[in-house]
């Protein structure tokens, strides 16, 4: 038991890290399920970090209460990137979302009540272990009891056939919305327990290399898996402690997984995206 | 027999006071002991520049202790550096490993101001000394007792640089330029609008930069149409360099100057003769006269082939700081943060190094000035 | 000051377009984002930054770097995006190989080159300024300037008037149809990719010589901004990625003249956005490849 809690007591961050990454994977993998290649959760999850912090640092807020504004903050957001966004198909609503991501991290850089460049310290310590763990669970079950519907069905039809999936009558409009707005949700919900577990946010914490991060971890994992996105989340998070001893060559390991995965791995990703020439469809 | 035993030995001790490299190794109460002191440093990713600089310090450092140069009280320390490659994360992991494995009783770095607000906390909590070399933002030594800091903080380096140069230029119109993407930067641009201001002069141009940015020609073209008496760059090198060059392409002719993010040999290398006269008020003079600071300059540039810059010079002096600390014994973590608490005077390459009532370095800046091929004092 | 802002604009906005006209011509070609665009910008700034620090005079290290940017661009094809072309895996994958691939280009060149930053010329290019009225420049800028239009008007010209320009279009139109009609896929993909990566390489050297420096975070500053740039000129539009670059370079630049450098970022992206949400196709349409 002692050793258990030594290596807590050692890890402890560490473990953290994983259970938030695994969240911000989670939240990517709810849009890629629906054939979205939505990159907006960086963001997302920045806007609800910075939203719980300044909740509970200028307001007193108590942290359950300012995690739900969080949440709220980056769903209101994410409903409203849906409508404008609602036309664009694979890499241009790729890019689009990624533009929306650059304007967030240069708002929470420029305007002061974030502290802006020198970012927000002090942020009250009070998100501990089991609270993320917890919180991943709850989200891991709701995403479970998800897919046993017919929601479920319609969001991996969009995927596969929007053309097929409208024929029978599936509203690809809702499922994309409540796709990304689900999506929206759970980065939220990582962000505000980011914000309260590591008590410090800068800008560039949730700018486009963190989108790349997140996004090569649903990758490695599997694109259309949630738990595949879990896995990867964790994979890649331990990753860097534990080839620490490679040095200088830990950066092209990086690399050198994330081709090897691409071009061995089996399936999963050829049922993702058509190989349409023009990916910009008009629809009405 | 006596006599000429005592004078064999007057004999030793006199040449081995006058030679200045092999100062004598006293033996402390640590002696024979090994202390390994943890570091963090960016060696890799965004701020490898820099992390770079501080490694190659602490190797050079754990030299110069095995060949006596720095006297550690004939222990045998080392410093034992490990890459955060610029990831938040991996500086949070690295604190923790740090304090809670028992390994090292001190931990110096990280790299980046960002960094430290995030891992010194932890360092709080296990009750733990840490040392920052080049975390000057604002707040960094008051996140906790166990805090130190021997890099010159912005705050106590702009001010009395504005005053030094006002006392010579009376500029009455400045403009600022700041990256304001970066905690080190942005203190700086508002620290020198303070200043500027307090000194009587009006602020006529403002403009912003990002971290990379190469092309100043919108800014500087912006600037130079209101004509200001001197320009203050709030910045790191790599964008200063390109500034001040770009504004000698554009025929600017105002005073330029800087804070600590410009002290480094690439100013002239890279800006040539457009760099002359810029003013820099900085941490520590690569010419300085302070004990073994030349030297430490000639070993490093005949081990690397560069010269060191401010980062590996305040990162050699911590090294010095914590050598002194193991001489007078300090081996464990409660030793290391009472000898830091009690600590006089410690001669380094930045010059004498105490701590004030908030841990902070008790120095003043050194004002520089470029002149041909390298930096004088103003 | 409007006009010398202008004029920076447009030397700004020159070296955009030549980096952007790489990447949307693979994107017209094969539908792939290649990330790894920007680490062949910069790893052929290094290249020529190398070789004339070895005595080659300028113009043949210019032109070396180039072609092994182009080499580098065919060497990339090959491994990462030919081999999910058989799979035919779709647009997201060759996204995320072509990651894999900067980040490993990235620490082969931080490996060789260290994370220093180079200068051609230690001491800073001598290069007096010119006058032209009020606008004030120096000749590398206008020599840099003159070489990205003439490598885009080269472009042009390779497009509407050869045989491989042919079939780089007809590829892009109906990989099928030109494939039934005798163009050999594979061999016109590895010269768009070698067009492609020759430009981008083109660019990152250029901008190399305009500041002195060259560093490994050069990729950086330049992959998202690339994006905008072509999103506003049309993916697969060489014309509308020319008019894209000097657009964003003026938009920079003029962000910067009134007062809003903190704002410049999110003016780009802002406007990407809106392009995209309004007129996906952008100025030209994805259609243009085929005019050239």
């Amino acid at each position: 038991m002692t050793v258990l809690a030594g290596f807590y007591a050692q890890h402890s961050r560490l473990i953290d890290q994983i259970g938030i990454n695994a969240l911000l994977a989670l939240s990517l993998s709810v849009s890629l399920q629906a054939g979205q290649l939505a990159l907006a959760q960086a963001g997302l999850a920045g806007i609800a970090a910075y939203t719980s912090a300044i909740a509970s640092m200028q307001y007193h807020w108590p942290l359950a209460a300012s995690i739900l504004l969080a949440v709220a903050a980056s769903t209101l957001v994410a409903a409203l990137l849906a409508y404008p966004v609602r036309k664009l198909r694979g890499i241009f609503l790729a890019i689009a979302t990624v533009g929306f991501g650059e304007i967030v991290r240069v708002i929470v850089n420029n305007v002061n009540i974030t502290g802006g460049a020198e970012g927000l310290s002090g942020i009250p310590n009070d998100v501990t272990t089991p609270i993320i763990y917890g919180a991943l669970a709850f989200v891991g079950v709701a995403l479970f009891l998800m897919s046993r519907t017919k929601f479920a069905l319609a969001v991996a039809l969009t995927r596969e056939d929007e053309a097929a999936a409208r024929g029978v009558g599936v509203d690809v409009g809702m499922v994309r919305f409540a796709s990304l707005a689900l999506g929206g949700a759970i980065a939220g919900l990582a962000g505000a327990l980011y914000a309260h577990a590591f008590y410090f946010l800068a800008p560039a914490d949730f700018g486009f290399p963190r989108m790349e991060q997140i996004l090569v971890w649903c990758v490695i994992g599997g694109v259309t898996s949630p738990i595949g996105a879990v896995a990867g989340a964790a994979f890649l998070s331990i990753l860097p402690e534990v080839i620490r001893a490679l040095a200088d060559f830990r950066e092209v390991t990086n690399g050198i997984i994330l081709l090897a995965v691409i071009l061995f791995a089996p399936g999963g990703f050829a049922a993702l995206w058509h190989t349409r020439r023009a990916p910009v469809a008009r629809d009405a | 027999m006596k006599k000429t035993m005592l004078c064999s030995l007057a004999m030793v001790l006199a040449v081995s006071a006058a030679l200045p490299g092999a100062a004598a190794i006293t033996k402390g109460p640590a002696a024979g002991k090994t202390v390994k002191i943890g570091v963090i440093a960016d060696v890799t990713g965004a701020a490898a520049v820099y992390g770079t600089m501080q490694k190659n310090a602490y190797d050079l450092a754990t030299e110069d202790i095995k060949s006596g140069i720095i006297d550690a009280g004939g222990a045998n320390l080392s410093f034992d550096v490990e890459d955060a490659a610029s990831d938040g994360a991996q500086v949070v992991n690295l604190m923790q490993k740090f304090t809670t494995d028992g390994t090292t009783p001190l931990e110096l770095g990280p790299t980046l101001s960002g960094e430290a607000f995030k891992a010194f906390p932890i360092a709080k909590a296990a009750n733990f000394p840490v040392m920052g070399t080049s975390t000057t933002a604002e707040g960094v030594t008051a996140i906790g007792p166990t805090v130190f800091r021997d890099s010159l903080s912005e705050s106590q380096a702009i001010p009395p640089t504005v005053a030094k140069v006002q006392a010579k230029w009376h500029a009455k119109t400045v403009a600022i330029i700041y990256g304001d993407d970066n905690a080190f930067t942005k203190t700086d641009g508002d620290l020198f609008k303070r200043e500027f201001e307090k000194s009587g002069a009006t602020v006529v141009d403002t403009e912003t930069f990002h971290i990379g940015d190469k092309d100043f020609g919108a800014s500087l073209t912006k600037i130079s149409s209101k004509k200001p008496d001197a320009i203050a760059i709030g910045g790191l090198f790599p964008e200063a360099t390109q500034i001040i060059e770009q504004a000698g392409k554009l025929g600017i002719k105002a005073h330029m100057l800087g804070g600590n993010g410009l002290n480094s040999t690439q100013m002239y290398q890279v800006a040539g003769p457009a760099s002359q006269g810029v003013v820099v008020g900085a941490a520590w003079f690569i010419g300085g006269k302070y004990t073994g600071n030349l030297e430490f300059v000639k070993r490093f540039k005949a081990k690397y082939g560069n010269n060191p810059d401010q980062f590996a010079a305040q990162a050699y002096a911590a090294a010095q700081v914590v050598a002194s600390l193991v001489r007078g014994g300090a081996t464990t973590k409660d030793e290391m943060l009472s000898g830091l608490r009690g600590l006089r005077v410690v001669q380094t390459v930045l010059g004498p190094i105490a701590f004030d009532q908030n841990r902070d370095v008790r120095a003043a800046p050194v004002v520089l000035q470029i002149v041909k091929g390298g930096f004088a004092y103003l | 000051m409007l006009a010398q802002q202008l004029v920076n604009g447009l030397f700004l906005g020159a070296v955009y377009a030549l980096f952007a006209v790489g990447y949307t011509l693979v994107f017209g070609v094969l539908d792939i984002l290649n990330l790894a665009h920007a680490a062949i910008y910069m790893i052929a700034a290094f290249t020529a930054y190398s070789l004339v620090a070895h005595g080659l005079p300028l113009g043949v290290a210019f032109a070396g770097a180039v072609v092994l940017a182009g080499v580098i661009g065919i060497v990339l094809d090959r491994v990462a995006f030919a081999p999910l072309r058989r799979r035919n895996a779709g647009t997201l994958v060759p996204l995320i190989s072509s990651i894999g691939a900067a980040i490993i280009i990235g620490a082969i060149a931080r490996g060789i080159y260290g994370i220093d930053e180079r200068h051609f010329v230690e001491g800073g290019i001598d290069s007096p300024p010119l006058h032209l009225g009020p606008v004030t420049f120096t000749a590398v800028e206008a020599i840099i300037f003159g070489t990205a239009i003439a490598l885009m008007l080269i472009l042009s010209y390779v497009l509407r008037s050869t045989t491989l320009g042919r079939s780089i279009r007809a590829v892009s139109q109906d990989r099928i149809a030109a494939a039934l009609l005798g163009v050999n896929i594979e061999r016109t993909i590895s010269a768009t990719f070698f067009i492609a990566s020759a430009l981008g390489g083109a660019a990152g050297i250029l901008t190399g010589l305009e500041y002195n420096a060259v560093s490994v975070d050069m990729a950086g500053s330049i992959e998202l901004k690339g994006l905008a740039v072509i999103i506003l000129g049309g993916m697969g539009s060489i014309t509308g990625a020319v008019i894209g670059g000097f657009v964003i370079g003026a938009v920079e630049t003029l962000a910067v003249a009134y007062g809003l450098s903190a704002w410049r970022d999110a003016l780009t992206f802002g406007v990407m956005f809106l392009i995209l949400v309004a007129r996906p196709a952008g100025i030209f349409g994805a259609r243009a490849l085929r005019n050239a």
